[in-house]
């Protein structure tokens, strides 16, 4: 009879939901990146033009922190990838105890990201953490290094966490589609005398395409736009060297107190996020993913 | 006739769920007990518990009224707060800290508790430091359910074996570091925190130095209304600061916090630690009895060390609908024989002056912090700059470009003029 009134009323949660707890946050945060907006005064909130986002461009922390995002994407998801995948092929083989070991394996993608920052934060430490100790017994270094402490380590340091992080997740995903792959498909190369790089290269590879593609574009938008591993390694210091935009913007927020600023940032990431898609749609469009 | 059971059914579901998702969240109300909503903001596992238990003893004495405690996790507890207070949420009492008590009576969230205290008999035993803590603008609008003040905790076998004895100056305590320090043996006389709350031993080394010159109701600024960090007393101050860190500290202190700088001074790895009493009972658990002992703070050059004692407690929300029964809480909680009885479990310095005649705080570790407060013209406190907007951020801005300077990246003339330049912006911007 009336099936449409039905199905419009049956998804009158999740609309509400979806409008509530995401696009109106969504379209408060826009409009509070155009406004004086600070805890410590919120009696005087008023809108200021774009005084936030000039006032951020003038700061040379967040172009510090513009540069640090570029570096720790991409190095965090190159490296989080090939490891990643060279996992998920080293897991493909049916061993005994396979399972309890994958499980092994990621279960650093269970753990939040925050106390991931912790344990490295300790691990760094140069006068008593484990890393240090263990480059001393093994006679690779005379002295102590200063992990966080020194600029030129800091920031390697923190995307080494970051990688370790991150494999479990590429490992997870490749490997179900690798196991996705037909088997004959392998038995024909064999036949016709395809080797292991050459079937690495003409069949798995483009068999699980569209899962690389789709994986590598989520992966590298988490990673940027999540600040926890930082807070709790470096807090973004020393001296500002580690700090990535998302966690200049909870720095804002945290230590400010100033959701105008911090909303200014939050549409800047926004618009490179938009692009960075756009961007990437477009390069990887050209193939048709999956077909060969 | 299956359709329409069907359409009945499905309006029923979507109606249930979108009234259970917008109400479900809400508490219920019992009629005949009132409700008081209590939250908590510097929160520990141990701490939530002993102030559960009095809490627990409370309720028995008053059955009529009922107390929620709600314990967010520390991180998170005065965000927490502030956006519960923001959003009208009912809230009857709060933890307020000396950092955001300025934001929150700004903000017209908070009660003032005056009028409840002149009709309260133990008011006159609070201390004039509490009191002072828990007042902006002349009203009273926390009482501190304890104060935190910072002391020097050294390694008393590390000073036995080479013969020294504490420093009391600042430059003491430099040339004492110096002498303990040996990064063969992994060994330094200083635990350093440039990372997180570096601020605390710039400014507290910065006022030490200004001495009499600083003004103490308003103590960014001296008493000719230049900033602390403006004079050459500074300059000096921080030249020793930079000494220190570079012969008698580890260098990846520069990026230490709170944990890294109490953990290498139990772990065996720093000599000095200025530190709250609320570290005693980490240092009783790790330590040996007899390997760590207490002295006073460091003075200046004119003899003098100025100190701010810290502290959160019970304030009253200003939306609150049972505000006698929220006071009666907090009178209790405040009363001197609760609040003697949490402080020393807890390691916080009472809110009654007659409690330091109890025998537990003239001995041990917390005596220092007695003795100092004996001598109160060589222990000056004075009042931080909690009423500036940008006190909150300060700490952050003083972490990040103190390390720039440590790491050589600013000169000690640029570093102190920025933070002469943040105050000044901040008593302009406080005028208008």
């Amino acid at each position: 009879m009336n099936n449409r009134k039905i199905i419009l009323t049956g998804l009158i949660p999740a609309l509400l939901l979806v409008l509530v707890f995401t696009y109106y946050p969504f379209l408060r945060g826009i409009i509070m990146a155009f406004q004086e907006y600070k805890l410590f005064n919120l009696s005087h909130v008023h809108f200021i033009g774009i005084d936030n986002f000039k006032n951020a461009f003038q700061d040379p922390k967040f172009i510090m922190a513009l540069q640090n995002s570029a570096y720790w994407v991409f190095c965090s998801l190159i490296l989080q990838f090939l490891f990643g995948l060279t996992l998920a092929l080293m897991l493909k083989k049916k061993f005994r105890g396979r399972g309890i070991y994958q499980g092994l394996v990621f279960y650093s993608w269970a753990l939040s990201g925050f106390l991931i920052g912790m344990i490295w934060k300790w691990m760094f430490n140069s006068q008593i953490g484990v890393i240090n100790d263990l480059l001393l017994r093994f006679g690779f270094i005379q002295e102590r290094i200063g992990f966080l402490s020194e600029q030129k380590w800091a920031m390697m340091s923190v995307i080494i966490a970051n990688v370790w992080y991150g494999v479990a997740f590429f490992a997870i995903m490749l490997l179900a589609a690798l196991q996705s792959v037909p088997s004959e498909l392998y038995e024909a190369a064999e036949m016709d005398g395809a080797g292991g790089v050459r079937r690495l290269w003409n069949i798995t590879l483009p068999y699980i395409k569209p899962t690389i593609i789709s994986t590598l574009m989520l992966r590298a938008i988490w990673i940027f736009n999540d600040p926890s591993l930082i807070y709790g390694l470096t807090n973004g210091g020393p001296a500002g060297s580690t700090h990535i935009l998302s966690s200049l913007m909870l720095e804002h927020i945290i230590y400010g107190g100033d959701y105008g600023a911090a909303s200014a940032i939050g549409i800047i990431m926004i618009v490179i996020l938009l692009l960075y898609t756009i961007f990437f749609l477009s390069v990887t469009k050209a193939e048709k993913a999956g077909e060969f | 006739m299956r359709l329409k059971k069907m359409k009945a059914i499905t309006l029923l579901l979507s109606a249930v769920l979108t009234v259970g998702l917008i109400a479900g969240c809400g508490g219920k109300q019992e009629s005949d007990k009132v409700t008081i909503r209590m939250i908590e903001s510097l929160t520990s596992p141990k701490r939530t518990e002993l102030i559960q238990a009095m809490l627990d003893k409370f309720q028995e004495d008053n059955p009529k009224i009922k107390v929620e405690l709600i314990s967010p996790p520390f991180d998170q507890a005065d965000n927490k707060i502030r956006t519960m207070l923001g959003s009208k949420e009912e809230i009857d009492i709060l933890e307020v800290r000396d950092l955001n008590v300025a934001e929150f009576v700004n903000n017209g969230y908070i009660e003032p508790l005056n009028a409840y205290t002149d009709k309260w008999s133990d008011f006159a035993t609070v201390s004039a430091v509490s009191k002072s803590v828990g007042t902006v603008g002349g009203k009273l609008y926390f009482l501190p359910n304890g104060l935190y003040q910072r002391q020097m905790f050294y390694r008393a076998d590390w000073f036995k074996e080479l013969g020294l004895n504490p420093p009391t100056t600042w430059e003491e305590l430099y040339e004492t570091a110096k002498k303990l320090t040996d990064p063969s043996k992994n060994r330094f006389g200083f635990s350093f925190r440039g990372g997180a709350g570096s601020n605390g031993t710039t400014d507290s080394m910065i006022l030490a130095y200004n001495g009499d010159k600083v003004n103490l109701e308003d103590s960014m600024f001296t008493k000719d209304g230049a900033t602390i960090y403006s004079t050459p007393e500074a300059k000096a101050a921080m030249e020793l600061y930079l000494k220190l860190y570079k012969d008698a500290s580890p260098p990846d202190s520069i990026n230490w916090g709170f944990q890294e700088q109490v953990q290498a001074f139990t772990s065996g790895v720093t000599g000095i630690l200025l530190q709250d009493p609320d570290v005693i009972q980490s240092l009783q658990e790790k330590m040996e009895e007899g390997t760590w002992a207490t002295a006073p703070l460091q003075t200046g050059p004119t003899g003098k060390a100025l100190f701010a004692a810290g502290g959160a407690g019970w304030g009253m929300s200003s939306k609150s609908k049972h505000k006698e029964e929220a006071w009666k809480l907090i009178e209790y909680l405040s009363s001197p024989e609760v609040n003697t009885k949490f402080s020393k479990d807890y390691g916080l310095i009472p809110l009654h002056t007659t409690a330091t005649e109890d025998e537990y705080f003239k001995t041990g570790p917390y005596k220092t912090l007695i003795d100092m407060s004996d001598k109160p013209d060589t222990f000056v406190n004075y009042k931080p700059a909690f009423e500036y907007p940008g006190n909150g951020q300060w700490g952050q801005v003083a972490m990040e470009t103190g390390q720039a300077l440590l790491l050589n990246k600013a000169t000690l003339d640029e570093t102190l003029k920025k933070w002469d330049s943040y105050w000044t912006e901040q008593k302009a911007s406080l005028k208008q």
